[in-house]
């Protein structure tokens, strides 16, 4: 084994939110092993839900996820229902689905613009951002907030979508579509692109099998799972719509898959708001007096893939145990497979394709010849050199 | 998969390694075994059936400290969990890990969180905890809250 260098990246960035160190070990530029270490930010959320009432747990979970925070309070009232057995009012539903998609449609939207941003190919990530914003002021309208929207409760939601809404959410829906197409001709039609993303990061449906890996990293390697059809919750068995699945696993597929199911979101809000129009003036909320003792699991599909809910109750009015799964648990381990043995320059957006929340890399302390082994220069003397360098410059440009 | 079916098949191939099986409710089925038959009955479902690996939970309960194994079968919707029952004392389960690649890091944090072995883990580290957190102290124990 010769000699290996180790690249950085972590433990914070400054754009993204999660904290999280991978450690690259490459000989040259190849990426020989990757070890991952977290727990910079441990909050305790399981043992928390566990301190509070059922209906408490919802506002905690919410804060698992800034950008899907209506997927962990979906899972976890999948879980809760179960073990009572309620019966959700079909309007309900339809308003669970509608906030489920928009948030399907922001999120995917963000992850487009921050891929762009990676490769430096920041027309898209104008664009995705720019178009993104609307969808953000829909949720206001909505439900008061941008972000963390308080919707759901046990037996329902909160609040019921006016029916002066609907035609804005339905204008929403026909300004998004031209710039949808926008966004996704910019990425599937540049050659750049293709040469840039095709055959990098490749997993294979075996290697999806081995981690459990979910959503849309799942889907690009042509395992056609999705918790919407397979385990159907909300309103997703009574509206019409396909799962979108690519065979060749590397970051375009992804890519695509993302893109492509923006429209299915688009399409299922539609037939959601007809259905709103036809459940007029229907309860929202069905009425819950207690959770009996027993568990409960819950799912939901959330932009990232399955979200999993462990409720377990004692007939007391809180859980006495609460296990979240979020899908990037399971998604991100993927890297010892999709970046070891390709390049660093490749890693940055095999780390990305996943969707998890990633940070930027630090400088390399030394470097080495690797021909003979020898060392070249150590951080002290790349500071020197860069400094040297800004004086000559200085000297150079800003004569006189 | 058809699940009266598939409860049939698993008590014939495990007749003693099984000791129940209960339909908690709709589409999740839970099935209790001995810690022994724990590699056993998840290279069956895992490899031969080809079904989903999701998560492990582990808890402090009544019964002493309950692991539970969850797998997903997508083609019907259906949620197959593998309860072991471990003792208070001296927590030990042998490692999934080399069956099922994916359950490295939950092996890691349920130890960091209760204290449970896993033997013949390839990668026995701290997960989420700092190198000087106190060694013996595990949140997710309930003695820790009598305390």
């Amino acid at each position: 084994m010769g000699k290996r260098t180790l690249v950085p990246i972590g433990p914070y960035h400054p754009l993204l939110e999660e904290p999280e160190f991978f450690k690259l070990y490459c000989d040259g530029e190849i990426v020989k092993e990757v070890v991952w270490e977290t727990g910079y930010n441990h909050r305790s959320i399981e043992k928390i839900c566990e301190s509070k009432t059922f209906e408490q747990v919802f506002y905690v979970v919410e804060r698992i996820c800034g950008i899907c925070s209506t997927s962990h309070p979906f899972a976890y009232a999948n879980a809760v229902e179960s073990i009572p057995g309620v019966d959700v009012p079909i309007r309900a539903k339809y308003i669970r689905t509608i906030i489920g998609e928009l948030e399907r449609i922001h999120s995917h939207l963000l992850w487009v613009g921050l891929a762009g941003h990676f490769l430096g190919y920041n027309t898209v990530f104008m664009w995705a951002w720019k178009y993104r914003e609307p969808v953000l002021d829909m949720f206001e309208i909505i439900t008061g907030n941008r972000n963390s929207y308080a919707m759901f409760t046990i037996g329902g939601v909160r609040r019921d979508i006016k029916e002066e809404q609907y035609p804005q959410l339905e204008k929403l829906l026909d300004e998004f579509k031209p710039k949808l197409d926008l966004i996704t001709g910019a990425v599937m039609d540049d050659p750049v692109l293709h040469a840039r993303l095709k055959g990098v990061g490749v997993l294979t449906a075996e290697d999806i099998h081995d981690f459990g890996a979910v959503g849309p990293v799942a889907r690009a390697s042509g395992v056609d799972i999705d918790v919407r059809r397979d385990d159907p919750y909300a309103a997703y068995d009574m509206v019409d719509w396909k799962v979108i699945t690519a065979q060749a696993g590397d970051v375009f597929a992804k890519a695509e898959v993302r893109l492509l199911e923006l429209y299915e979101s688009i399409s299922i809000i539609r037939q959601c708001i007809e259905g709103l129009k036809k459940e007029k003036g229907g309860e929202i909320k069905a009425k819950v007096k207690e959770i009996p003792p027993g568990i409960g699991i819950g799912r939901a599909e959330a932009p990232r893939g399955e979200v999993f809910h462990f409720v377990k109750s004692d007939g007391s009015n809180s859980p006495v145990r609460h296990k979240v799964r979020a899908p990037s648990f399971t998604c991100i381990p993927t890297f010892r497979r999709s970046c070891v043995g390709g390049t660093i320059a490749d890693a940055a957006i095999s780390l990305a394709a996943v969707d998890p929340c990633y940070c930027c890399t630090e400088r390399m302390a030394q470097v080495y010849n690797y021909s003979t082994g020898k060392r070249i220069m150590n951080a002290a003397e790349l500071i020197k050199l860069s400094q040297k360098r800004t004086e000559e410059f200085k000297t150079k440009f800003l004569k006189g | 998969m058809d699940i009266d079916k598939f409860i049939d098949e698993i008590k014939k191939k495990f007749p003693n390694e099984i000791k129940q099986t209960e339909v908690v409710h709709t589409k999740r089925l839970m099935i209790y075994i001995s810690k022994e038959a724990l590699l056993k009955v998840t290279e069956y479902i895992f490899k031969d059936l080809g079904l989903r690996y999701i998560i492990v939970t582990a808890m402090d309960s009544k019964k002493g400290y309950e692991i539970i194994y969850h797998f997903s079968d997508d083609s019907t919707g259906w949620i197959i969990n593998l309860n072991v029952v471990l003792p208070r004392e001296k927590p030990e389960i042998e490692s999934l890990t080399p069956v099922v690649y994916g359950t490295e890091w939950i092996e890691r944090e349920i130890f960091d969180l209760l204290g449970i072995t896993f033997l013949n883990h390839p990668n026995p580290k701290r997960f989420l905890f700092a190198e000087d957190w106190p060694e013996g102290k595990y949140p997710f124990r309930r003695e820790q809250e009598k305390k």
